[in-house]
């Protein structure tokens, strides 16, 4: 059947149709572009017949799917055409090609509205069609007035009316600041008077659309629409055409029902009456009849009969009507029925007080989730998750279970998060809640996301009497052959945590849960490793008294690791493996994870994100508020030390929950890097909390607070002036660094700089950074060796030092770039004004390629740099001691939580820090003193005295007395010696910018004794 | 609103595109689905948030309608069923090929059912008339008495 006459389309449709395979098409389809395109551009010679030609085959390549981005103009011209034939093809393919933002669409508006308030009905057809089609601005502007009077014209023929009517809805939909509808609640009164079925159908859609922006203004239309609704439930005056399948129009039922939707209420009682009359005729007259076409259309009147009657909230006796129905929808053979049923019964469990007459139907909806067809399944699985409460979620929930296994690839995920969710919301018991997730792992682990894992190790947390059934569990699902690795993840996770409390239960030795966590270990993934190393940690740390074989077994295992490729586990490995060798103060460092901050569920959370259908979500989200939580229930402990949401960031990142279950607000997650380095940190972290939650909960230590940073933060936080030195091991990364990373852990290379005066300061693939120092008196200079390693030279360098206020520091100019494979010196002069244990930045980048890098990193011109150890006699050192009698010059403190070192090591540690120990000058072996000079521009050279008083039998308290002629540089020096000493120098510490130098510390300007009586 | 019809045989060639709002070019595996099956499909993550798809299956071609919430999704279908039933007396027992050659034909019929993305027609017997009057004009355009009708 040729396409009126045009041979030469009707040959390239049956050349496309004939092409073997894709490539021969795109070569027939590019050739005859081609012929097009040659033709098109003389277009002298084209008559309008082939122009016409070309532009339909322009259309039919379009939708083959090839980029047609010539011959816009010639179809668009085509509209300007005298003859119908040349005119419709213009109009057609100028609404298929073009879009509303097209240029060409400009040209055209001339001859559209001319068409549109011309005489010739056809023509006027053709360019509503257009405007309807495309809806742009311009067209809003210059032709909806036109529009509107051609949809109330009286000598129009409906034919044109009811295009007038969609027209005027399309523009007014994409610009409704264009078209002006004030006042037209009447004409669209007026409007729905008519007989004609095809105009109101055209004039209902219009109006709902005007109605769902404001339906203050159409009142007037609600008794027509209910009187239109009556007309055609009853089947009065109805013109045959209009009669589908015996229904009349079910189109016009459909919208009218949507239009009510869109009032609040009916208030009149006759309206109300008549409309429920209507209503009650569609829900009881709509019988399944064999006839798939008509059966359809009576559903969808009857669907939107429930929907008006759920909108309305009428009488509970039709609500439960209703109920009745889609309960037997639920069940018929007729698939769309089943899945309109369970949709609808979903937006049901809006209205409250029907859930309980729906959870009747929970057999059939349970069956459902077995549907051969996804799309049902699918909502099977909404309505069970939307339906589910304390009451009935243990058999959901196991329902959920057992589909799991048999369930498609394409659902599991979602099926597994549901079900985790429901278990968290509805548990009864929380052992059951313990349970659901084991299994859930167990039967699909590739689907369980890590934040259920997470989730469920923090409850087992928070939940003392969880923790040993936790264990007693995950050790049975570890005697397992063959499990997910998940599964071990947090199987190994709980036993290293909680397994000892079941010591005394046959099985449960560190011995037995070692080798059964180990089994697993030549099947798990690099991710997995950690946490095993972790668990091995702490299976030693509670094997008490130790077993030697074992532990040798674990010491073996850390070895092996210590040289490990990847960074987290060889820092584990080596960081466990020294530490197991700290014997009792172990205990300390790997004490049971304190318990976590409630938060909201990342789950939960997770669920509400992925909601796309509003109807539902609402649905979900009220349910939510109205069962929130109710079984489980986590305290909210904090540290026991009044620091309120003080980051309790113990010296090692032990064990890394990865941060994404963790922080309650992604924008402000700071990702620890494993050596230390904070990527993304927010200086100033709007709230303390957040990132206390974070990096609480990122390592295993003793009870907050603990470490003996208690006091001295405590102190801060009362003088209102943390000092860098305190923040010192994380220095925040103002910008992200790209994907640059860091070669070697910064902060010990800092730390080893405090003590040695040459040395790498910052190490990565494109650069080194070397340092060299010599300190006189109260003057340092040092030198920035800036090493290019790359054979491409490195661009935009930029060396920025952010000095703290007690240094005066010049750092000569630095080249913009650096040579391939050169190193440039620049040196850096450095004057220490007066005492202070603030900490210089330097703020350094380098553009490689397109990455910019950037990195802050601290500079080793710290207050002991300033020290000159000098050796006192006893002659000289008493009658200094004596005369600097007490505060503000002698300050004295009990300093508890100290590293426990035997007194010979900690004479070294005072050696090297340029405190010259004196031995014999204190009678009491277990005491120490030391002395030295301090070189400050403002103090001159000043005498130091320090003398520390150990206890023998408790290694992890001393008392320190600090003297010397300045208040400012006794404080100072003081906190300097007990950092030193409590902290291992690698701790990571609370971050803190470092931008911005807080004031120096200056306890003179304060009450001494008020400071003092706080720190003792 | 209803966002765009297609209709494809069951290679997947398509056969009739129209999009009435922007979307992204879509590749649907609708052949995959069993018979007896209901005739809705998640579409959101093709056609994006707020999408459905129904589709009916006449032989060779399917026919599919995109559309959003604020339609009734049987009244899709039934819609689908007055396209093909329009098609059908238009060329008599409609197949493919009728519909491959006479595309042009297809477009005029479908912008009498659907207007810029809302029904604008559901008795095919209007639809009938409105192309047959279009015809009328045609023949009568050329003898130029029917302008003034």
């Amino acid at each position: 059947m040729a396409l009126s006459g045009m041979r030469g389309l009707s040959v390239f449709i049956s050349d496309v149709r004939n092409c073997q395979n894709k490539e021969q098409e795109r070569l027939r389809v590019d050739k005859e572009l081609g012929n097009v395109r040659t033709r098109f551009k003389n277009e002298k010679g084209l008559s309008p017949y082939e122009k016409k030609k070309y532009v339909w085959k322009m259309l039919y390549i379009y939708m083959l799917g090839y980029d047609v981005d010539f011959g816009h103009m010639e179809a668009v011209s085509l509209i300007s055409a005298p003859k119908y034939p040349e005119k419709q093809v213009g109009y057609i393919v100028t609404a298929c090609l073009l879009n509303e933002n097209h240029d060409f669409l400009r040209l055209a508006i001339n001859t559209v509205r001319n068409d549109i308030i011309g005489r010739n009905e056809t023509f006027q057809c053709l360019a509503l069609t257009l405007v309807g089609n495309i809806g742009g601005r311009e067209f809003a502007e210059s032709l909806a007035a036109d529009v509107q009077k051609l949809l109330i014209s009286s000598s129009c023929r409906p034919l044109v009316r009811k295009k007038a009517a969609l027209c005027l809805l399309r523009l007014y939909r994409k610009n409704p600041d264009v078209v002006n509808v004030d006042g037209w609640a009447d004409r669209m009164a007026q409007l729905l008077d008519e007989r004609d079925l095809g105009v109101l159908t055209s004039s209902m859609s219009l109006l709902v659309a005007l109605v769902s922006n404001n339906h203050e203004a159409y009142w007037s239309c609600l008794p027509k629409c209910v009187k239109t609704l009556e007309r055609l439930a009853r089947n009065q005056d109805i013109p045959q055409e209009y009669t589908y399948y015996g229904i009349p129009s079910p189109w016009l039922q459909v919208k009218t029902m949507r239009a009510l939707q869109y009032f609040p209420t009916v208030e009149d009682p006759n309206t109300r009456r008549s409309l429920f009359e209507v209503l009650q005729r569609i829900l009881m007259g709509t019988d399944v009849v064999k006839n798939v076409n008509k059966n359809n259309a009576s559903h969808a009147v009857l669907f939107e009969a429930l929907a008006l009657v759920m909108h309305l909230d009428a009488e509970k006796e039709m609500m439960s009507q209703c109920v009745a129905l889609l309960g037997k929808f639920i069940a018929v053979r007729e698939p769309n029925i089943r899945y309109l049923g369970l949709e609808n019964m979903t937006r049901m469990l809006m209205v409250t007080d029907v859930q309980d007459i729906i959870k009747r139907h929970q057999a059939q909806i349970i069956t459902s989730l077995k549907d051969p067809d996804i799309s049902i399944r699918r909502r099977a699985l909404d309505l069970l998750y939307g339906m589910c409460d304390v009451s009935n979620a243990k058999d959901i929930v196991e329902e959920l279970l057992q589909y799991l296994s048999s369930a498609d690839f394409a659902m599991r995920e979602e099926l597994s998060l549901k079900a985790a969710i429901l278990a968290e919301k509805f548990a009864p018991d929380l052992s059951w809640y313990v349970d659901v997730i084991l299994q859930l792992i167990d039967k699909a682990g590739d689907f369980v996301s890590d934040d259920i894992w997470f989730r469920v190790v923090q409850f087992v947390t928070n939940n003392e009497d969880l923790q040993s059934y936790a264990a007693a569990k995950a050790r049975e699902y570890l005697n397992k052959p063959a499990i997910h690795e998940t599964m071990v993840k947090v199987s190994a996770y709980i036993l290293g945590e909680y397994g000892h409390l079941l010591a005394r239960r046959p099985g449960y030795s560190p011995k037995e849960l070692f080798t059964i966590i180990h089994e697993k270990h030549p099947t798990v993934s690099t991710s997995t490793i950690p946490i095993l190393l972790s668990s091995y940690a702490k299976i030693l740390m509670h094997t008490q008294p130790p077993e030697p074989e074992l532990q040798n077994q674990i010491w073996t295992i850390f070895n092996k690791y210590e040289s490990c490729i990847d960074v987290e586990i060889q820092q584990r490995a080596a960081e466990y493996f020294a530490l197991s060798r700290k014997g009792a103060s172990l205990m300390d460092i790997l004490a049971e994870m304190p318990k976590f901050p409630e938060r909201q569920s990342a789950l939960i959370r997770k669920a509400e994100d992925a909601e796309v259908d509003t109807a539902e979500q609402s649905a979900i989200k009220l349910r939510a508020q109205q069962q929130m939580s109710t079984a489980l229930v986590v305290t909210d402990q904090r540290p026991p030390n009044g620091m309120p949401a003080q980051p309790s960031i113990g010296p090692l990142s032990l064990v890394k929950v990865p941060s994404e279950t963790v922080d309650s607000n992604p924008g402000d997650q700071g990702l620890t890097h494993p050596n230390g380095v904070v990527y993304k940190e927010d200086p100033q972290p709007p709230s303390q909390d957040i990132i206390g939650d974070l990096l609480g909960t990122l390592s295993i230590e003793g009870p907050p607070g603990a470490v003996a940073q208690s006091p001295q933060s405590a102190t801060y936080e009362a003088e209102g002036a943390p000092s860098a030195a305190d923040a010192a091991a994380l220095v925040p990364v103002g910008e992200e660094s790209g994907s640059v990373q860091p070669i070697g852990n910064i902060n010990e290379r800092f730390y080893a700089l405090c003590l040695k005066d040459s040395g790498v300061l910052y190490e990565d693939p494109n650069i080194q950074i070397g340092i060299k120092a010599e300190w006189r008196a109260h003057q340092g200079r040092l030198v920035l060796f800036l090493g290019n390693k790359n054979t491409a030279s490195l661009g935009s360098v930029q060396a920025l030092i952010l000095p703290p206020t007690h240094l005066k520091m010049e750092l000569s100019l630095v080249p913009e770039t650096i040579p391939p494979r050169a190193q440039v010196q620049c040196p850096l002069e450095v004057m220490n004004l007066r005492p202070s244990r603030d900490v210089a930045v330097l703020d350094f980048s380098y553009k490689f390629g397109p990455t910019m890098v950037n990195v802050k990193l601290r500079l080793p011109a710290v207050l002991n740099k300033f020290l000159q150890p000098i050796t006192v006699s006893p002659e000289e050192f008493f009658p200094q001691w004596r005369s600097l009698s007490g505060p503000p010059l002698k300050l004295q403190e009990v300093v508890r939580g100290v590293r426990p070192l035997p007194l010979p090591e900690m004479a070294n540690l005072f050696n090297t820090y340029r405190l010259t120990v004196c031995p014999g000058l204190d009678p009491n072996p277990n005491n120490l003193v030391a002395s030295t000079t301090f070189y400050s521009e403002t103090t001159r050279a000043m005498l130091c005295l320090v003398r520390i008083e150990t206890d023998p039998a408790d290694r992890t308290q001393l008392r320190m007395t600090v003297a010397s002629g300045d208040p400012t540089l006794t404080f100072e020096l003081k906190e300097f010696i007990k950092e030193q000493l409590v902290s291992i120098p690698t701790a990571p510490q609370r971050p803190q910018g470092p931008a911005a130098p807080p004031p120096p510390v200056a306890p003179a300007s304060q009450d001494p004794g008020a400071l003092l009586a706080g720190l003792l | 609103m209803i966002k765009a019809v297609m209709v494809m045989n069951t290679q997947g060639k398509p056969r009739l595109t129209k999009f009435y709002e922007f979307l992204d070019f879509w590749c649907v595996v609708l052949c995959s689905r069993a018979e007896n099956v209901s005739n809705f499909m998640e579409a959101d993550s093709i056609f994006g948030p707020d999408s459905r798809l129904v589709y009916k299956h006449y032989a060779t071609l399917y026919f599919v309608f995109v559309f959003d919430s604020s339609e009734n999704e049987l009244a899709m279908l039934d819609l689908i069923q007055v396209f093909v039933e329009t098609l059908d007396k238009c060329f008599r027992n409609v197949c493919e090929l009728d519909i491959v050659f006479n595309y042009s034909k297809l477009h005029t019929i479908l912008d009498e059912i659907i207007f810029g993305g809302q029904v604008l027609e559901t008795s095919s017997a209007e639809v009938m008339k409105a192309r047959i009057s279009l015809k009328l004009y045609r023949i009568s355009y050329q003898n130029s008495f029917w302008l003034e009708e």
